[in-house]
């Protein structure tokens, strides 16, 4: 392989990679941001899409039903949990929201093993996005150029979504002040379930897509919020343009640094979390200080 | 309802018993299984292959005329709930004697802990090298397979075949450097070219960057030693890269979750296999019958390797007449026991079995819904197995 | 000071009573609760909530293991050392985290806990990877003391080494230096302007909790006989914020009481059904809904009601 093949190979690998690492750290952030919940759940959800989008493929044969059908039903328990629990504690201290979601792991961890059992399950990537582009004579699988391009889409919908939209805007005004939004008549419990749900949807999302890599399995959890922790706190708690620019550092630093300095792999993500919040404690795109 | 009490019920139901029998007079045997957690698939594999057993000799009268009674506890493949488990098996149930724990790194934490509890373990699956080699004490005996083993089955295949350079590409932990040291000093004995390795970290989703690496080194085969999620990933990644066309993958053991979980993916990889169900010998045919009528499929390699663990178990207390340590030790050393890989010897020196070893060949078979791992080459015990307490080869 | 005394003295008295195993778990549970109780030094009394505490534990296993395998140092004085070495390494890691605060600071905690997880997981040398050190000996002192090595004699060390640091932390908590610390959990901007340096009073309470949650670790090592990267793993950092909060945080007996409840919650649960996990978790959702205080502030509120 030659540089400019594998320099393109490898950018490509990383941008993929991002795209995943997105997905995960964009619900996280969005719950932090608007609600100053750390939602200790987040990989669990991601887990659920995983395992609905198996479900949905199995049942329909389509793996665009499950793009479909995982968000919209991890959504619609995260919202429902929301409404449900975590409504009632929001006059208490963090450590609540804390206790509850790492609860809320335990158990919609143990129901998911329940439904669909401790193996491994295997999900197929849509025919239309399994074959290969040749890029300079190397191969590279189309279904990561689709995540690529599925990750922008996301992410340009949801900054137009915030940034446009009336609800963006009710949104944004709740996470500044949320007395005033109600003041000004609007439900802001209906807000908050909604944007609870959403970020667990895009939990899901993110799921599903990464489901043809990686295989649904219940270890997937665990490595997932960690993942998403990091990037968020890279990228600045509640800043949905950080956890963008905290997925494509990372997702950089990971495939370069692990090629050349292959040692530092397991490393690399702690250090450079570390690196950032010395240089900037509330995180690169973060408000706090 | 109490699992290990559920398994008791099932057995006494078999065997006709009544219950009230049974607490006094019971072989009672410790199973501290990973039943939940990354690698509960496996620890479900040995326990069933253990109940299945226990239910087949309590339904011909027991052992020792006395009912086994089966004592499983979750250890969620954590060694310090493992030693725990374990400490109160012995202290709580009068446990003497263990098998079926899932991990090696479990396995080294109770190992050193065996003399103090006077309790014999039996590995299922347990691969590590050091078990039988620095690590090994007394009361320790492995029946199964051992990692060395295993890739030294895969060094002796690739000695016919024409490939000349590989790379490798494992789990960076204890297994993954072990393995890979024994594949590059056997290849390299081999007559063939070893390019380098790199390792990965538990937990890596995304393999693109090493695919790109394994492409860059121009290797002919790339031995894998992965497991697992991680072992899953790689497999459907490489074949969205195409990497098998390119590379031949070889890998330790190639197990039928990994296969079923990949799919396609894992079509044409190349590798151990521990224990593959269509041997053909009289008592593999009927332990896969068996099988197959209850539970409706073949059995997998971990339900066969810990299922022959548990009838060289059933021997050694037979001969000894008990399950007391300071007995049943002497018993098992040397012992020779016929099970469904053939005759195997319990070797005295290091409590290695010498038993044969198998290559396997992922194809895809019509009317199966996964690909199917095919016996491609058998080595005999003496060409396999290490000399004792060492984990390289000299031939 | 009363209910102390009949509290050590019943503890005292447990080998006499208890059977076999339950001695076992009772000696895991005090051993977490000495952990869970240098956790609350930072998070019920100073607002610093850690994400990374099992570093600390990690540290002091790893440290006592390496000390009781490679050198002949006696049991105590490995323990001692361990627990020193983990303080000391706090400091650093506190002048580090103390740049932030708040939820920065706490992510910061998790990023520290994690390096030493990956350094744990890959200097074989020292700590085994991820086998651990197995084999722990509790080495006899230089007068041939072994009373360690019996089931009774390390749990009466266990208890003492708990006992002591109880009263320590008591006495920490009512100096000057606590109502300092409680200062910041209140309201730090103002206790900065009445002049004291509060990243100084940080880092401080770091290292000392380090210390602490070190002795455990160094504690349990010898106990288990290994130590391994499960230790140091983020979900056990989780598990003992947990154990603080569910215990009851800002009072040092109720983490001990949350940590000896989760332990036994553990044992118990998974041995009735493989669906332990699911609840675990009610029971926690169940105890943030409806008990808030944690397990001291229900037996307080029923003892004063």
């Amino acid at each position: 392989m030659d540089l400019l093949s594998f320099l393109l190979v490898q950018c490509l690998n990383a941008l993929s990679q991002a795209a995943l690492l997105f997905f995960l750290g964009v619900g996280l952030t969005l719950i932090f941001g608007i609600m100053r919940i750390v939602n200790f759940a987040h990989g669990t959800f991601y887990m659920l899409g995983a395992f609905l989008g198996y479900s949905a493929v199995r049942v329909t044969g389509s793996f665009w039903a499950g793009l479909v059908l995982g968000p919209l039903v991890a959504g619609g328990i995260g919202a429902a949990f929301e409404m449900g629990l975590l409504r009632r504690l929001y006059k208490r201290d963090d450590s609540a929201f804390l206790m509850v979601t790492f609860g809320l792991t335990l158990v919609l961890g143990e129901i998911i093993r329940l439904v669909w059992g401790v193996d491994a399950l295997q999900v197929q990537v849509p025919d239309s996005l399994s074959g290969i582009v040749f890029l300079l004579d190397e191969p590279f699988p189309v279904y990561r150029l689709f995540l690529v391009a599925a990750g922008a889409i996301v992410a340009v919908g949801i900054w137009q979504f915030l940034e446009r939209t009336r609800l963006g805007l009710l949104i944004r005004a709740t996470s500044q002040n949320a007395e005033m939004v109600h003041a000004l008549g609007v439900d802001v419990n209906l807000v908050r379930s909604g944007i609870f749900g959403i970020g667990c949807g895009l939990a899901a999302l993110g799921g599903v897509l990464a489901a043809p890599l990686l295989s649904a399995s219940l270890g997937m959890a665990g490595n997932a919020i960690i993942d998403a922790f990091v990037i968020v706190i890279i990228g600045g708690m509640g800043s949905f343009p950080g956890s963008l620019l905290a997925a494509i550092l990372v997702a950089f630093v990971q495939v370069f640094g692990t090629y050349y300095f292959p040692d530092f792999a397991m490393a690399a993500m702690y250090l450079l979390m570390l690196l950032v919040l010395v240089v900037r404690p509330g995180g690169l795109l973060g408000k706090e200080a | 309802m109490s699992v290990s009490r559920r398994v008791l019920l099932q057995t006494a139901a078999v065997a006709g018993m009544a219950r009230g029998a049974f607490a006094a007079d019971s072989i009672k045997i410790g199973i501290p299984v990973a039943l939940t957690g990354p690698l509960g698939g496996i620890g479900a594999q040995m326990r069933r292959a253990c109940e299945f057993w226990a239910k087949q000799v309590n339904a011909k009268g027991g052992l020792l005329g006395r009912p086994i009674e089966l004592i499983v506890e979750d250890t969620a493949a954590n060694p310090a709930t493992t030693v725990r488990k374990v400490q109160e098996m012995v202290e709580r149930s009068g446990v003497r004697l263990i098998t079926c724990i899932v991990a090696s790194n479990e396995a080294l934490a109770v190992v050193p802990k065996l003399a103090e509890w006077d309790t014999i373990f039996v590995s299922g699956d347990n691969g590590d090298g050091r078990l039988t080699g620095e690590s090994l004490v007394p009361n320790f005996f492995r029946p199964n397979v051992s990692g060395p083993m295993g890739t030294r089955a895969v060094t002796l295949w690739l000695r016919d075949s024409p490939m000349k350079k590989f790379y490798g590409i494992g789990m960076d932990y204890a297994w993954g450097h072990n393995s890979m040291d024994v594949f590059e000093s056997e290849a390299k004995r081999a007559g063939k070219e070893f390019l380098g390795a790199v390792f990965s970290p538990t937990g890596t989703k995304d393999f693109s960057t090493y695919i790109t690496k394994i492409r860059q080194s121009g290797a002919d085969g790339c031995y894998l030693v992965l497991a697992g999620d991680d072992n899953v990933a790689f497999l459907t990644q490489a074949k969205q890269y195409r990497l098998g066309e390119k590379v031949q993958l070889l890998t330790e053991q190639v197990d039928e979750m990994g296969i079923n979980a990949s799919g396609d993916a894992s079509v044409g990889l190349i590798g151990g296999s521990r224990y593959p169900a269509a041997l053909d010998n009289p008592d593999n045919k009927a332990f896969v019958a068996a099988w197959q009528a209850e539970y409706g499929r073949l059995p997998q390699m971990f339900e066969g390797d810990q299922y022959q663990s548990c009838v060289v178990m059933q021997a050694g207390i037979e001969k000894a007449g008990s399950i007391e340590a300071a007995k049943l030790r002497p018993a098992l050393e040397g012992l020779v026991v016929t099970s469904v890989k053939g005759p195997i010897t319990m070797r005295a020196c290091d409590h290695q079995a010498e038993q044969p070893g198998f290559v396997v060949k992922v194809v895809k078979k019509d009317g199966m819904e996964h690909p199917v791992p095919e016996v491609i080459a058998t080595y005999k015990a003496d060409r396999v197995t290490p000399p004792c307490n060492q984990m390289v080869y000299t031939d | 000071m009363r209910i102390f005394v009949c509290v050590a003295l019943l503890l005292a008295m447990a080998p006499l009573g208890l059977p076999l195993f339950a001695m076992t778990l009772l000696t895991e549970a005090l051993i977490l609760g000495l952990l869970a109780m240098s956790l609350d030094l930072m998070v019920g009394y100073t607002r610093l909530i850690s994400f990374g505490h099992a570093a600390a534990y990690g540290l002091g296993a790893y440290a006592s293991g390496y000390l009781l395998l490679h050198t002949s140092l006696p049991l105590p004085f490995a323990v001692l050392a361990a627990s020193v070495l983990a303080g000391v390494v706090a400091i650093g890691v506190a002048w580090v985290c103390t740049l932030a605060k708040g939820v920065s600071f706490s992510m910061l905690t998790l990023a520290f806990a994690q390096l030493l997880y990956a350094v744990a997981f890959k200097w074989t040398s020292v700590t085994g990877a991820s086998d651990g050190l197995a084999g722990i000996p509790r080495t006899a002192g230089p007068f041939g003391v072994t009373v360690f090595q019996t089931k009774n004699g390390y749990y009466y060390f266990v208890l003492v080494c708990l006992l002591g640091a109880y009263l320590f932390c008591r006495s920490l908590v009512a100096s000057p230096f606590g109502a300092v610390l409680r200062g910041i959990r209140e309201n730090e901007a103002k206790t900065l302007s009445l002049g004291y340096n509060t990243r100084l009073y940080k880092i401080a309470v770091v290292a000392v909790s380090f210390a602490l949650g070190g002795l455990a670790g160094a504690l349990y090592s010898p106990f288990a006989g290994f130590a391994n990267t499960e230790l140091v793993f983020w979900l056990f950092s989780g598990q003992v914020l947990i154990m603080v909060i569910v215990g009851g945080q800002g009072t040092l007996i109720g983490p001990i009481l949350g940590a000896a409840f989760f332990m036994l919650l553990e044992h118990v649960l998974s041995q009735y059904t493989e669906s332990w996990a699911l609840f675990f978790g009610l029971i926690f959702i169940g105890f943030v809904m409806f008990a808030p205080q944690g397990i001291w502030g229900l037996l307080t509120r029923r003892a004063r009601a």
